[in-house]
């Protein structure tokens, strides 16, 4: 269970994120979301490592998560795939998954060996396997299309056997097909990997068809939560998306 | 090291005078040089590695054209004029190609001409050391101030290069040109957006730069010797100035060119071989403390 | 589906045969000159490798890696002429001493980002070069450690035979670069990798980046440091051109005109360039127009090691067969 309390940021003086209480329970799949500049990619930063909270506890399962590393973070169980697919342009997929398990597996400082130890191809081969790569192991990361990049991204993270997986906008960038694809797949990983999911998303339509649970941001305050009919006809949040023509067309 | 010589020195005041004024005169003409360097890193995002020689360029043109006209003010003119036009060339034909590629690209085409700008040197003016000696106006008994000694030239060079300063400023805050050259520095995508050619703008710099540089050889060249690779000490510490007051800060420069010219007068006295090394000492100390140099932007 | 890794007994047997055509090479073709150029490039085969080490492979761009070529030459040639003690004795205190420098030089300088870390590099670098230029009882100044560098034999080996020197250099290099290549291709090397194409991500893997840079940092420092050794070793003599940097600017020249992204593209770099060096100067007094020119041609013309456009043409091949195959 991932316990958000009394989140505070600011950012020379302008609160980024204020009073921010929100619970991720063990399994379940919530998006966030907000118009722009509500505050939730820097929500991510602060659950995550990125950021430090002014005031406030990030605690999962009883630890408390504010202040300490990112490696420790990652040890916690708080794994993170990013908007724009943060990869290894230069390595293939297979030699980045290779490296990210060593990683993991605190060999990456071995100098005695020849990479790869083939103690990690069994891992690497299974997490290929969980994102569909399998067929693209020898491709150079730099030349994957967008979309494979993403699950390149979303398969680095992980290797590290989160618990909970933090989405930042799974589906940007993507055409109508490839966004429905995408989340589809986020939602197979997230019922067969049993994993507490978090994404961040702006397609009012998938939110409302995939997550359960939604959380919504405005201005860096938590305006609602709730599941998706409550939120969809929540006038606070109507209010905040009004003009979109997106929100327009949902309701 | 000579320490006892320099505590000396610190408390008589002739020798400050006439320390702390040989101290601001390299500091000033190294500012001038200085300044054209932060400028190209400023705004080209390009650590210009040949502006060393676009000083010695400026130097021996003052000496050739000084031969000829006998006039030192039309030799300097031409060395500012002739080494602007050798930055243009430089910009528009060799670094324009390696604007995008990594840094060491770039280092190795300034490094190429360094080589080549020095050996050109060579053949043109001969390998020995040149002096252009002294112009009959500044040919006067040097003042005393406090009982240190001020040669005229000094006090001349001194009000030179602070109107040449102002002159910068003035440019720099005050025309569309110092606008334009700053929005680019900030934003580039922006400046272009907006119908400017920003290929003119970075031309531009250049030449301002490359002017600078060959006005401060010009300026500097009666009291120095000549000889190719003078440029690489001058490239060395306005290296340095620019580190430490601040990569694209012209004020910066200013402040560190001061502040080494003074090392460099104060410090020849006290650690004779070692000054080079003090000055490293110096960049060192506040690449470890602030990085982004005394007057510079965060990160 | 997968390309054939490089294994270890694969480059061994590499190794071994190059170096024992290199060791076969004087009787083949007797010359001095040839023999000379093939230690002075073993020389900088080493510091060249060591340098891409940082460069290629980590992404740390030194502009100082002079300073550990010339203090390799000084250290040695000082431990020798001074405390008197045994070739092997004197290489374990240069190996020790220019470890302790990269430590040192790397701890201050890898807290710094990008161009800030290359000037810093240079600082230190042209601090030594100060020290060195300015300490006159210790290193001889400007003039560089003169009188020799005694050779007192060892193991049978003894260098002031020629014979032996050169042995003596290409085994070296070719240990040197063996070692080195086990290192590279170990999970550390492509723990380098991940840093150089995504330091932020390497972070997110729970890699301890400064920790990595710092060991990548002293190890190019120690074998920059060997290469130097051998250099002093056959110029009997230790100069400030070995800690000038002019040093560093040729040692990245050497990695660019040979290749960044190739093992051994450093070490061809260093061969064009000696070579390149050797019929300029016999050509013509106006070494630095030459040079500079040629420098010019690559940057503008090649733009990509010689070794680059070998990589590329098996990486091309390797895609191809990947797509539509397996």
């Amino acid at each position: 269970m991932l316990e958000v309390k009394g989140l505070f940021k600011s950012f020379g003086g302008v609160a980024a994120i204020s009073d921010v209480n929100i619970d991720f329970p063990t399994g379940s799949l919530t998006a966030i979301i907000g118009p722009n500049g509500a505050g939730k990619s820097t929500f991510f930063n602060l659950i995550s490592g990125g950021l430090t909270p002014d005031a406030g506890s990030v605690t999962f399962n009883g630890t408390n998560l504010v202040g300490r590393s990112r490696a420790q973070i990652i040890d916690a169980g708080i794994g993170r795939a990013f908007q724009v697919a943060r990869i290894f342009p230069t390595l293939t997929v297979e030699e980045s998954l290779l490296g990210a398990v060593t990683a993991h597996r605190r060999r990456a400082q071995n100098i005695t060996h020849r990479f790869p130890l083939p103690e990690m191809r069994d891992r690497m081969l299974e997490v290929a396997e969980m994102l569909g790569l399998t067929e693209k192991l020898g491709v150079t990361s730099a030349n994957l299309s967008h979309g494979d990049q993403k699950l390149l991204d979303i398969a680095l993270a992980l290797v590290l056997d989160p618990k909970v997986l933090l989405r930042d906008e799974p589906t940007a960038g993507m055409g109508p097909d490839e966004r429905w694809r995408m989340i589809e797949g986020v939602h197979e990983l997230w019922e067969r990997e049993k994993l507490t999911l978090i994404f961040i998303e702006h397609d009012m339509d998938i939110v409302f068809k995939i997550a359960p649970k939604i959380s919504v941001l405005c201005y860096g305050r938590l305006l609602a939560e709730g599941t998706p009919d409550q939120i969809r006809t929540n006038p606070a949040v109507i209010e905040a998306y009004l003009g979109t023509s997106h929100e327009e067309a949902a309701v | 090291m000579n320490l006892a010589a320099l505590t000396d020195c610190l408390t008589s005041a002739s020798c400050l005078v006439t320390q702390t004024t040989s101290g601001l005169i390299i500091g000033m003409l190294l500012f001038l040089v200085a300044a054209g360097l932060t400028l190209i890193f400023g705004v080209l995002k390009v650590v210009n590695f040949t502006h060393g020689s676009f000083y010695m360029l400026g130097a021996y043109l003052a000496l050739t054209v000084n031969g000829l006209t006998d006039s030192y003010f039309l030799a300097v003119l031409a060395a500012a004029a002739g080494v602007g036009l050798f930055a243009l060339v430089f910009e528009r034909f060799f670094m324009s190609k390696v604007y995008g590629s990594n840094v060491l690209m770039q280092l190795l085409v300034c490094y190429a001409f360094i080589l080549i700008l020095d050996d050109a040197v060579k053949i043109i003016w001969g390998p020995e050391f040149k002096s252009m000696g002294m112009a009959t106006v500044f040919q006067k008994p040097p003042l005393f101030i406090a009982g240190g000694i001020v040669p005229v030239f000094y006090l001349f060079l001194i009000i030179v290069t602070l109107i040449l300063s102002l002159v910068l400023w003035l440019i720099i805050t005050r025309t569309k040109f110092g606008t334009v050259v700053r929005a680019a520095a900030v934003n580039p995508s922006m400046v272009s957006a907006l119908g400017i050619n920003t290929g003119l703008v970075y031309s531009g710099v250049f030449v301002l730069g490359g002017m600078l540089a060959g006005l401060a050889g010009g300026l500097a060249a009666p009291v120095r010797s000549l000889t190719a690779g003078m440029g690489f000490s001058i490239l060395i510490e306005s290296f340095i100035v620019t580190v430490i007051g601040g990569m694209g800060s012209i004020a910066g420069a200013l402040l560190g060119s001061i502040m080494i010219g003074l090392v460099r007068s104060f410090g020849s006295i006290g650690f004779p071989l070692f000054v080079e090394g003090l000055m490293f000492l110096l960049m060192a100390i506040i690449l470890i403390l602030k990085p982004s140099g005394l007057l510079g932007k965060e990160g | 589906m997968m390309a054939t890794r490089p294994n270890l007994v694969r480059d061994i047997a590499i190794a071994a045969v190059a170096l024992i055509i290199l060791l076969l090479l004087p009787y083949v073709w007797p010359s001095k000159m040839v023999n000379d150029l093939i230690i002075r490039v073993s020389a900088f085969a080493l510091f060249a490798t060591s340098l891409n080490l940082l460069v290629g492979y980590t992404g740390m761009v030194s502009f100082g890696h002079g300073m550990f070529f010339g203090f390799g030459a000084y250290a040695f040639g000082l431990s020798m002429q001074r405390l008197g003690v045994s070739i092997p004795m004197a290489f374990l205190i240069t190996v020790v001493s220019s470890a302790l420098l990269g430590l040192v030089v790397g701890a201050i300088s890898i807290r710094l980002k990008d161009i800030y870390f290359s000037f810093i590099t240079l600082a230190f670098q042209m601090l030594l070069y100060s020290t060195v230029i300015a300490w006159v009882p210790l290193t001889g100044g400007d003039q560089g450690l003169m009188g020799g560098i005694p050779r007192p034999p060892f193991l049978g080996i003894d260098l002031s035979i020629e014979a032996h020197r050169y042995a003596f250099a290409v085994t070296i290099m070719v240990v040197g670069l063996l070692i080195l290549r086990q290192i590279v291709e170990s999970p550390f090397g492509y723990t380098l990798r991940m840093i150089r194409d995504n330091t932020e991500r390497a972070t997110f893997l729970g890699i301890n980046v400064f920790r990595a840079k710092l060991t990548a940092f002293v190890i190019a420092g120690v074998f920059g440091a060997i290469g130097g050794m051998v250099m002093a070793l056959f110029v009997s003599g230790a100069y400030p051109e070995f800690v000038n940097w002019t040093m560093s600017g040729e040692g990245i020249f050497m990695i660019m005109l040979g290749g960044l992204s190739t093992f051994v593209g450093p070490a061809a770099g260093a061969l064009i360039l000696s070579l390149l060096n050797d019929v300029i100067t016999r050509g013509t007094e106006h070494h630095g127009l030459f040079l500079g020119a040629v420098i010019l041609l690559f940057a503008l013309g090649l733009r990509k090691g010689v070794t680059d456009f070998v990589a590329d043409w098996f990486r091309l091949r390797r895609e191809a067969s990947s797509r539509s195959g397996s």
